[in-house]
């Protein structure tokens, strides 16, 4: 099973948007930006989507200061390829923002990548 | 309702030229913005200030910075500030502060960022003025059709309260909600004419949906507290010992560090309070996404009430990011704007907006630890910038098919919501808020174009 964490301003269209897609294997929970951080931490959770207006303030927030740059990605208001999140899994993204007004767009595409990657 | 109309009707004729004074507090605003934004202690776009962290502690480059800066901020300049600010001819922070942002920490040098800031806020309102007296001589008169946007503001805005608790604590309560905030502006209207119908409701709406999210974070305190009290005889750690830490020591040592850093700069912090408090005042300036159009319309106590309740969205978002970037936002929690809207003078605008940030900034730390004890707070802060854009969202989009329709009728209709929907079709490539009026925008230049051809007559002469 893998634990995504949804947060920010769109987080209960994302983890609904998420829910429709019905992959299996991906539990998807309603967060926060502070408990997601700690939770990512600790490995209580693989990967967190965060949403706002500009797709890094409060989407990314904290995680970006607790968990380092190195973990943390944002699309802004870019709508992402499988391919580029499959590339940004590979070199270590755990955390990813983007824009609310993409989530129809950008939420699927980045849990299919991360749904490929574990089968 | 007729009240709002008269003021529409009265305020069409008012001109937003600004005088040497505002232009002097622009340029001498946007300088000390760029400034601030090359130092690293403020940046206005809530999505760079996560970055700053790595810059100030020296991980990641000026260049760098600077690209994520504008990466972040270029769709919301073209595709929010400067649609919103052609169509209202009124300022916005998105067309001065997020340049500012961006030309701050893109100046190599402390001396460059102030004159880089200077030189644009000096553009645009040079461009802001040519636009506007250009658009009041064009046979359609696109930025008078463009106050029909304002009662569709007011009155959907009156319900983002209600959508917030809906979203955050189920239907019942949210229908609940709908059902007292209708009634307050029904009885509003009957009983105290003169008052905003509205401003009763969302009053009522947002203390109580503050209410539930605190009631709801102290039952989950106890319960923890209960549950931890019970669980002491048998063992301890295991499962819930990341129950009993909820904000451990990396978080809280960030904040506090972030805190200091900022309390050091007071002072400059209240000079630039000050500046955005003194530029609300004069009347030249929305802050809010919806503010624009009530300020263009004349509307200040409206303006200041939407600003006020929209502050409730943002102050956790902006605490959060502040303490964990060690960086503030330029527009502080934004409690500048309504009170600069309200304050009768210049003078008491820079003593209130100084005196604002100073507090602001003091509490920063005890805002963060308050906030990290009540997550549904912090929750509810989130639905409620959501149920803003959402309520806004109709609203802005209804009345820019209003002001179509003023200015084209049926044919104003095609051409503005066909350019919304053909955004939508294309990806958002203008952000979804500003869409619309831009695309008013664009037809009020299509139509004047088409009746310089003689193949439009407008509407209304």
């Amino acid at each position: 099973m893998t634990r995504i964490l949804t947060g920010g301003v769109g987080k209960a269209q994302v983890a609904e948007e998420l829910g429709e897609l019905g992959i299996g294997g991906l539990e998807i929970t309603v967060s926060s930006d502070m408990e997601a951080a700690m939770k990512l931490r600790a490995g209580q959770a693989d990967y967190y989507l965060g949403t706002c207006h500009t797709g890094a303030g409060a989407s990314l927030g904290v995680l970006l200061g607790v968990l380092g740059s190195g973990t943390c990605h944002t699309f802004g208001r870019r709508v992402p390829t499988e391919e580029d999140v499959a590339e940004l899994l590979d070199s270590g993204k755990k955390v990813f923002g983007f824009g609310m007004d993409q989530i129809c767009d950008t939420a699927p595409v980045i849990a299919r990548a991360i749904a490929a990657r574990n089968a | 309702m007729s009240t709002l109309l008269a003021g529409a009707v009265s305020a069409g004729k008012h001109s937003l030229d600004l005088s040497l004074a505002q232009q002097i507090t622009v340029v001498v605003l946007c300088a000390l913005t760029a400034l601030i934004s090359h130092m690293a202690l403020a940046v206005f776009n809530d999505g760079v200030r996560p970055f700053m962290l790595d810059f100030i502690q020296g991980n990641s480059t000026r260049n760098a910075t600077t690209a994520v800066s504008f990466g972040l901020s270029a769709g919301f300049i073209f595709g929010l500030g400067a649609p919103m600010a052609l169509s209202t001819g009124v300022l916005n922070p998105w067309l001065l502060f997020l340049p500012t942002d961006v030309l701050g920490i893109l100046s190599p040098k402390k001396w460059i960022a102030p004159l880089l800031g200077g030189a644009w806020g000096a553009v645009i309102i040079f461009g802001l003025n040519g636009a506007n007296e250009v658009a009041h001589d064009l046979p359609v008169d696109f930025l008078t059709a463009m106050q029909e946007m304002s009662t569709p503001i007011l009155f959907l805005f009156t319900l983002f309260p209600v959508l917030a608790i809906t979203r955050q604590f189920g239907k019942l309560r949210g229908a609940v909600a709908g059902v007292v905030e209708l009634a307050l502006v029904i009885v509003t209207m009957k009983l105290w004419p003169d008052v905003f119908p509205g401003a009763p409701a969302m009053a009522v709406g947002v203390v109580t949906l503050i209410g539930f999210a605190v009631a709801k974070d102290m039952r989950q305190r106890r319960a923890e507290r209960a549950e931890k009290a019970a669980a002491e005889p048998d063992e301890q750690g295991g499962d819930a010992s990341q129950q009993d830490v909820p904000v451990d020591d990396p978080m809280q040592s960030l904040f506090s560090a972030s805190a200091a850093r900022l309390r050091r700069h007071l002072p400059i912090f209240m000079v630039l309070g000050a500046g955005v408090c003194l530029l609300a005042q004069m009347h030249v300036f929305g802050g809010g996404e919806a503010t624009s159009f009530l300020i263009a319309d004349g509307d200040y106590a409206g303006a200041a009430q939407v600003d006020f309740y929209r502050v409730f969205g943002f102050i956790p978002l902006i605490a959060t990011t502040a303490l964990a970037s060690g960086a503030y936002a330029i527009a502080g929690f934004t409690f500048v704007y309504p009170v600069g809207y309200l304050l009768p003078s210049p003078w008491l605008a820079l003593l209130a907006g100084a005196a604002i940030f100073a507090v602001e900034v003091l509490a920063l730390s005890w805002i963060g630890k308050v906030l990290g004890r009540l997550p549904s707070v912090r929750d509810s802060s989130e639905h409620l910038r959501n149920a803003i854009s959402e309520s806004l969202w109709l609203a802005i989009l209804f009345g820019s098919l209003l002001a179509a329709n003023t200015m084209g009728g049926g044919l104003g209709i095609l051409i503005v919501g066909g350019l919304y929907l053909l955004n939508e079709a294309m990806g958002r490539v203008v952000v979804r808020m500003a869409a619309a009026p831009a695309a008013v925008l664009v037809g009020g230049v299509l139509l004047n174009l088409l009746h310089w051809l003689d193949l439009f007559t407008p509407v209304k002469g």
